[in-house]
């Protein structure tokens, strides 16, 4: 048999095993294991095992990511979001779905503190959902605003999407980190408009909430001062070479402890979830990269990568429709399959294809982040679908699934229009990152 | 038995806890260090030291996050069958997971034997980055254990139902 028709054997065995349940990290190191002992030899396999995890686990550049994800738990049990939402609600909240505006503006802002998209629809979905049944916004406006707006989250930096494409293509963090800002507001702005259409077309959707004065309004950036100060820290400090990724999240995490134990708003309890919860993401995380390792390794020797890259490369297609298929090969896997999941088994093979195509590394990291934000919101593995719809249950009472995935269409309208103009307009990721050192 | 699944229940709740400790250890170590060198006085190690702890605070909370099914796992087809089904599904991929992990315990302590043996020490600290390595493949073995109580659990359940 040759290599290549033992990876396809592996790779089918190893999508067959995903839909048993078992866990994706355990599936692709017993898979990588198995592949690798058949093709090398068994002793080589076992030693593949226990080096490569722990390298992993030893990784200096992987400590960034329990600290990122500790300022984003910090972030998540404290009162920061509700400070957001509130500047965000004072500004927006008197236009027609003014307050789906504010929940996705304040989306954005809260991604800046945290990476994870889940969390942010969480939070938001918490603090915006009674505000927008008080003003008896439609059920799918208001979820579907919310469950949108949580995958900004992922884009914003801090992103741990990111953080984990960075170190498996050895590209720089900070770079991305500064590279996803711009794309970030880029898509919070294309939701506002698609919530001012949606508005425009059917008023009742979403009635204007109550009107602020201008001094009510200046008060209330008093919200936004914490989270931009703690955001500038770790961003410029990136941004200008001051701090590694580690000591940017390092100081991140302290900083937000910091704002809330000044304001009082975190308590022990909120304190000690975050840290399991923190201890929880980032072992299922590195797990999954120490997953992604082994199998890796399996890949390579099967020559798979290189094969699919000059098999796509004799086709002699425009790179933009190469792309667009792989775009549309994790649109379609994102729908089933989480997003760090998928870009972690799917990275080493086309990574080799985009960057033959001649594309950016760092724009490609983003576009991988933007296409995978969509299969947080698409059915049936929608994860910030469920989120909502189980924060709905306890904050309002409860919202029909149906309701919450037909609220996503405008938005998922919104993030295809997005990613293409990205496509085509590489020069809006990139513009920061060129700036930097 | 119950006695010995108390004992590991045991040891899972205090490895989490020092897990927990070392992460905030890293984050106020890191943030020192950060200032330090701000201040020409940068802390001596810390890099290594921040390293070591980052590896305690994730496979310390290795059978803390299985135990709490925190890893993603694709649910869609499974969800679809009965409880029943769904069990003896459980039981196999547990017992595939079982073997798997006590492969990657018994390498590990192996590969600590080899470091050990090979004197190896850490480039600014000198520590005998081998002691970690033990600790890692105690962790392992640990959540192997926890994974075999799952399996347990499962089969209990089965043959109740």
């Amino acid at each position: 048999m040759s290599p290549t028709t033992i990876g396809i054997i592996g790779i089918t065995v190893m999508v067959l095993i995903f839909f048993s349940r078992m866990p994706v990290a355990y599936v692709m190191t017993l898979i990588g294991f198995i592949g690798f002992s058949i093709m090398i030899s068994f002793k080589g396999g076992l030693n593949l095992l226990s080096r490569n995890i722990y390298e992993v686990f030893s990784s200096y550049g992987l400590t960034t990511i329990p600290l990122f994800i500790f300022m984003g738990q910090l972030a998540f049990n404290s009162g920061i979001s509700a400070r957001l939402y509130d500047t965000a609600y004072k500004f927006l909240g008197s236009t027609r779905g003014g307050l789906a505006m504010a929940t996705v503006s304040a989306c954005t802002a809260f991604g800046a503190v945290c990476g994870s998209s889940p969390a942010t629809a969480a939070t938001m979905a918490t603090v915006g959902l009674p505000e927008m049944k008080r003003y008896k916004y439609a059920d799918e406006l208001a979820t579907g605003s919310v469950a949108s707006g949580g995958g900004l989250g992922m884009i914003m930096p801090p992103s741990v999407v990111l953080i984990v494409y960075g170190v498996m293509t050895e590209e720089s963090i900070g770079k991305l980190f500064v590279a996803g800002i711009i794309p970030a507001i880029f898509v919070t702005i294309l939701f506002i408009i698609s919530i001012y259409i949606i508005c425009r077309l059917s008023p009742e959707q979403g009635p204007p909430g109550e009107r602020f004065s201008w001094r009510e309004k200046m008060r209330s950036l008093t919200g936004l001062i914490d989270t931009l100060a703690v955001f500038g820290l770790v961003m410029g400090g990136l941004f200008f070479g001051f701090f590694t990724p580690t000591e940017a999240a390092a100081v991140g995490a302290f900083g937000v402890l910091a704002v809330s134990l000044i304001r009082r708003q975190i308590t022990w309890q909120g304190f000690v979830k975050s840290l399991y919860e923190t201890l929880r993401t980032s072992c299922m995380v590195l797990l999954l990269i120490a997953g992604a390792v082994v199998f890796g390794k399996f890949l390579a020797i099967t020559r798979i990568p290189f094969n699919v890259a000059s098999w796509i490369g004799g086709f002699d297609l425009p790179p933009f429709v190469i792309m667009g298929m792989i775009v549309l090969v994790y649109f379609l896997g994102g729908c089933f399959m989480d997003a760090l999941a998928l870009i972690m088994l799917t990275i080493p093979i086309f990574f080799p294809i985009v960057m033959g195509l001649g594309y950016d590394p760092i724009w490609f990291g983003i576009i991988i982040v933007m296409v995978t934000e969509m299969g947080v919101i698409t059915p049936p593995v929608g994860i910030n679908v469920y989120v909502v719809y189980g924060v709905a249950e306890s904050v309002v009472g409860g919202v029909p699934l149906e309701a919450i995935f037909k609220g996503i269409i405008p938005f998922l309208i919104a993030v295809i229009v997005g990613l293409i103009i990205l496509i085509f307009v590489p020069q809006i990721i990139l513009f920061l990152p060129n700036l930097m050192y | 038995m119950n006695f010995f699944w108390k004992i590991i229940q045991w040891l899972l709740d205090k490895m989490k806890i020092i897990g927990a400790a070392c992460l905030v250890g890293m984050m106020l170590l890191t943030c020192v260090d950060v200032v330090g060198r701000a201040l020409g006085q940068p802390i001596f190690g810390s890099v290594e030291i921040v390293g070591y702890m980052a590896i305690l605070s994730v496979v310390m909370a290795m059978p803390y996050t299985h135990q709490v099914q925190g890893h993603i796992g694709v649910e869609i087809i499974v969800r679809l069958f009965s409880e029943k089904t769904q069990t003896i599904i459980d039981i196999c991929t547990g017992i595939i997971s079982l073997i798997l992990f006590a492969i990657v315990t018994w390498r590990m302590t192996v590969y600590a034997n080899t470091m050990k043996a090979s004197g190896e020490v850490s480039m600014t600290l000198e520590f005998p980055e081998h002691l970690v390595i033990y600790v890692t493949a105690f962790c392992l073995l640990i959540f192997t254990l926890v994974i075999l109580r799952d399996i347990i659990n499962n089969i209990r359940k089965l043959k109740s139902s």
